[in-house]
Parts: structure tokens; sequence; C-alpha cells
């Protein structure tokens, strides 16, 4: 891992535990001096452990997914970040402040302003027209109608409702819904968005048309987002780096090629089993060195290292060269083989031999 | 035993005694309240003569439920005018209108603040159970026994039993805000009492308005029981139609009680809906 600047780390979690049940706090000191597991901890306090041990960076201007099934303690975690769950143990900081020590009034300013979410129930105030529950964040802040309506008004024209704006929630589809939801985050223009399972209830079309535009309105707006979806081709759809989550614990964190080629164990094996590797596999990683290839460097046709595999089988189809040659900057920097390629798209960790 | 029952009987008489040789000028104030409360109301019910009464009522009817109700309304109304029991329908109103207002004053209150604190809502359940189990002509006699007989003891009888309801539907209401709206409220960064403004009331309100309604049936019931204690309005009518054996009387004065009733009940029905 490379060190990152942390002044370009919004959101950082460290070592959190979130332990539910009413003897919690002796199964916090138990697991702290004992070091007790999951099912110890079930068993002797009768407590169940929502959230164990995690750690996560969330970078400036970043999509950060976070994949698990049900019960693997997403939806706890995204809730530790804003404090709508308390964690039991462990410091979350949200732009270099410990959310935990906010006093009430800060706890509020912070949340107002600095962080949206969105829900996967939607939450839209049936009693509100759509306007007014985009508006409703500036609202609670106390801005003037005015102006709190010319910022909804301007969050509803970016996810494409401009017309729907005296209309009510109840009028609306699953899809127009959600997207006022995304709209009434965007209105207190805070850098940091959560995102709780906000497609899961849609279906299939529609929710790759939002997760496209999702992903185009953060990065153009410059926002960050954590992003929890128990759906791991949304997570790389979205996500510029992914944890996986199971039974509260973070197995693996990495950008989607990263835990492809890479998987931590069984578990995550078996879950990147079913992805394409076409758009995902770089060239950088399954090219061999330039050492390694015998023939000549000159004839081949060239490509980037960030080419992904599915464009070099274009190449190699289209000019019927045995191999291309990656390179940065006008230097050589490798050799993809076709035998790199049939390697990288099995998903092969070894593809690369160095 | 009986020795036991004797001497509680005679604690409690001598109890109330005490009160009202004691205590007579609170009682006599709060007499004066209520009396005061419901003069007013019904001054203004017989402002306007019964007719123009009836075409407004009636054109009120029209608004919020139709074109129908609103004749059916006018034409009831003036039937108990032909019948000669205008003035008893109109104090009987005013009786409900006087003790609905009491009673949403307390109990509207009461019941958010049992909708927010689940361990008052647990204290005040069973005293709400015991209140509507017991006949509710219970009530005229501690009322009686310190504010004499008229309005005033009636109000205070129909204020107890018309309490219940509307406390326990506030905080029905109130409890059930869906936890997800909860959530977002949190994640917005409101404070308590926008908390409670802009989210759990609005989701709170047909359940407060059900609990009006209900209220005010209450009232309706007990206000006609109150007729004993020299209430007035119809009430008292039906009451001195038993004793005299004066089935035609009583019959009219029923009838008034069924067309005042349905009248409120519907237009209050709608109104909560519509809300």
């Amino acid at each position: 891992m490379t060190q990152t600047d942390t002044s370009d780390v919004l959101i950082d979690c460290q070592s959190v535990w979130k332990v539910f049940g009413d003897r919690s706090r002796e199964a916090i000191g138990a697991i702290t001096q004992r070091g007790l597991g999951k099912q110890e901890v079930l068993r002797e306090f009768g407590c169940v452990v929502g959230v164990s041990d995690a750690s996560i960076q969330v970078r400036r201007g970043e999509i950060f997914c976070i994949m698990g099934l049900s019960g693997s303690g997403k939806s706890t975690l995204i809730r530790l970040l804003n404090r709508l769950i308390e964690p039991s143990l462990g410091q979350v900081k949200v732009k270099g402040r410990d959310v935990a020590a906010m006093d009430a009034a800060t706890l509020r300013e912070t949340r107002a302003r600095h962080i949206g979410m969105v829900f996967q129930s939607v939450a839209l105030l049936p009693q509100r027209t759509v306007l007014e529950n985009a508006a409703f964040g500036l609202e609670v802040q106390g801005v003037s109608r005015d102006e709190r309506n010319r910022a909804a008004s301007a969050a509803l024209d970016k996810v494409g409702l401009s017309d729907w704006k005296a209309r009510y929630p109840s009028e609306l589809s699953g899809g127009m819904q959600q997207r006022v939801g995304l709209a009434r985050a965007l209105t207190s223009d805070p850098e940091i968005i959560l995102m709780d399972e906000p497609f899961s209830a849609l279906d299939p079309l529609i929710r790759r048309q939002l997760q496209d535009e999702f992903r185009q309105l953060t990065k153009d707006l410059g926002k960050s987002a954590v992003f929890i979806t128990h759906d791991l081709d949304e997570a790389i759809r979205i996500g510029d780096r992914i944890a996986i989550m199971k039974d509260g614990v973070i197995i693996q964190t990495g950008t989607a090629e990263e835990i492809v080629m890479n998987p931590a164990d069984q578990y995550v094996a078996d879950f990147v089993a079913g992805i394409s590797r076409l758009h995902l596999i770089k060239a950088h990683s399954v090219m061999i060195s330039a050492g390694q290839w015998q023939g000549a460097v000159d004839g081949l046709p060239r490509c980037s290292p960030e080419a992904d595999i599915d464009a070099l089988i274009g190449q190699i189809t289209e000019t019927g060269s045995d191999a291309i040659a990656v390179e940065e900057d006008g230097k050589l920097v490798g050799i993809v083989t076709i035998r790199n390629l049939l390697l990288g798209v099995r998903g092969d960790a070894d593809a690369s031999a160095h | 035993m009986e020795n036991f029952v004797t001497a509680f009987d005679t604690t409690i008489d001598n109890a109330l005694f005490w009160l009202t040789d004691h205590a007579a000028f609170i009682f006599d104030g709060a007499r004066a309240v209520l009396e005061g409360l419901y003069d007013g109301v019904l001054w203004l019910s017989m402002l306007p003569p019964f007719y123009l009464a009836a075409v407004l009522v009636g054109l009120l009817a029209w608004r919020v439920l139709n074109l129908w109700a609103g004749i059916a309304t006018a034409v009831a109304l003036i039937a108990c005018a032909a019948m000669g029991l205008w003035p008893e329908t109109m104090e009987t109103l005013a009786l409900v209108i006087a003790a609905s207002i009491i009673a949403l004053a307390i109990s509207l209150p009461l019941g958010v603040l049992a909708g927010l604190m689940p361990r008052l809502d647990r204290a005040l359940v069973p005293v709400l159970d015991l209140i509507q189990t017991m006949p509710p002509y219970i009530y005229l006699l501690p009322a009686i026994a310190l504010l004499g007989f008229g309005p005033a003891t009636a109000l205070v009888a129909t204020v107890i039993v018309a309490m219940p309801p509307a406390i326990r539907l506030t905080s029905l209401g109130i409890r059930q805000t869906p936890n997800e709206f909860i959530e977002l409220g949190h994640a917005s960064g409101v404070t308590p009492a926008q908390m409670f403004w802009k989210i759990r009331l609005p989701f709170a309100m047909p359940s407060i308005m059900a609990g009006v309604n209900q209220s005010l049936m209450m009232a309706f019931g007990m206000v006609v029981i109150a007729g004993i204690v020299g209430s007035g309005g119809l009430g008292e009518t039906i009451y001195g139609a038993i004793r005299t054996l004066d089935i035609a009387t009583s019959i009219n004065a029923s009838i008034a009680i069924v067309v005042l009733t349905m009248v409120l009940d519907r237009v209050t029905q709608s109104l909560a809906r519509t809300k």
C-alpha cells in the first residue's frame, strides 16, 4: 500500500467495533482484554457483533464501495460514519475530527453541512412536494425559502427532474424517487455522500442507468462517496475502491482489479468467480517484462498500461500480431502476449510472470 | 368488616364536606370559569337565527362533503327548530364544544408527551383503562358535590370522559413515526424541536385527528347523560320527558341529538381526511 497524504483522507475509520446487546460494555471489555471472537461473544454475553475491527479510509474525490451480503454489517458500518450508531470501540474521524467526541450541536452541523445520506427506503416526506423534500436539509439549517428553493431546484435539475418539482413523491416511480433522494443529499452541497444500498430496490435497467449517472455526477461535482451494496457488479461499476465485508469483518480492500486478481480468501474468490475480467484487468497486470520477450519489439502494436483486456484482444485480432508492446510516456514498459491475455481472461494471478 | 366500610364511607363524606367548607373559593372559581366558557360558546351559537345557522352549517357540509350532505344538514337543522328544540340543540352543541376545547387542551399535549416518553405512556394506560371501564355517569357524583347543579358539573364529567381517546390516539400517532424518517432527520442534522414539528407531527396527524373525532363523540354521549344534573340542552329535555312519560318529546329530542351527532361526526371526519 502506498502512503496517502493524510489531508486527503476525508473519512478515517480506525479499528471500529460495534457490539449490540444489553451486556455490550462487558463484551467489549472481554474483546479487548481476552481477544474474544464473534462466536464467543455471542455465547458468553448474548451480544451480537455488528462490526468487528473495521478500518477504512475514504479519500477526497473517491467512491468507496462496501460490498457484503445481508447481515455482513455493512449498513451498521455506514451508520457509524455519521454516528447514527455509536461505535462501541475505535475511532471515526471525518475531515480530521473525531465524530464520537462532538457535542450535539457540532454533530448536527457536521451532518447537515458535510455528510449527505441517501437511504434504500428513500424516505421522502409524503406530505411535501419534490422541491420541498429536496430543500429539507437547508430548511433544517434555517436557510431562507428563496435560497433553499434555488439550491434544491438546481440539484433537481442535475438529477433530471426539472419537470417534477411541484409533484408529490407518491406520483413518482421508484427510480425517480431515488433521484429525489440523491438531489436532497446534494442540495446542502456536502463533501461526503453516504449511500445506503440506494438502488437495491430498483429494477435492473433503471438501476444500471442510475449507477452510471451517480458515478458521473459524483465525479463531476468532485464529491466523495461511501456506497453500500450487496451486489459485486454494482460495486465494480461504481467504486474506485471496494471493501468486502463478511460477518462484520472487512476481509479485503482494494480496487476491483486487485480484488479480482488477488482474492484474499476462498469467500472472495467464489464471489469474483462470475465477474467478467474483460474490462477489469489492465495491460500492466498481465504484461511480462520486455527482457522475457524473445521476438522483435519494433513491429508490435502499441498500448498504454491502462488498456483493458477487451481492447488488447481487439488489437490482437485486428493486427494478427502475437504480442502488444506496452508503452508509458513513449517508453517501453512491457509486453503482453496472447498467452498473457488468455491467463488474464481467466483471472489467474500469476499471469504476469516476472 | 362492616364497621370498616362504614368508617371508610364516613371519611369520604367528611372529606367532601371539609372540601366544600374550606376550599369553596376554589370550586366557586372553577365553576365561574367553566360556566363563563359555556356561556360564551352558547352566546356565539345563538347569535345567528336558526335559519341562518342551518344554511351556514349546510354550506360547510357541502364544502367538506358534498351537495346532498349540505342539503340534508340544513333540512335536518331546520327540523330541530321546527320541533321547538332550537335553544336546547344549541345548548347541547355549546356544551360539547366547551367540553371538547378543555378536553383537547389537556389531552393533546399529554398525548404528545406520552408518545415521546414511553414510561409516561405506560403509567397513563391503566388510568385511561379505568376511566373508560367505569360507567360514565359515576363522574357526575363528585362533580355535583363540589360544583353543584348545572352546566359546570356536566362539563367536568364530560371532559373526563372525552379525554382518553384523544390521549391514546395522539400518543400512538407520535410513537408510530417510521424509523427511516427518524434516521433521515438525524442524518440531516435536525434539532429535537425540528424532529417533532417537521417529522413526527406530520406523520401523527391522521391518528391525532381520529382521536379528536372520537373525543367529540364521547363528549356527545356524556353531555346527554349529564342532563340529570341540570346541564340544560337536549339531555335535560329527555330526562324531563322520561320522568313525565312524555314519549313524543323524548323522541323529538332524540332526533335532534342524532342530527347534531351525525353532522359533527361527518364534518370533523372529512376535515381530518383532507388535512
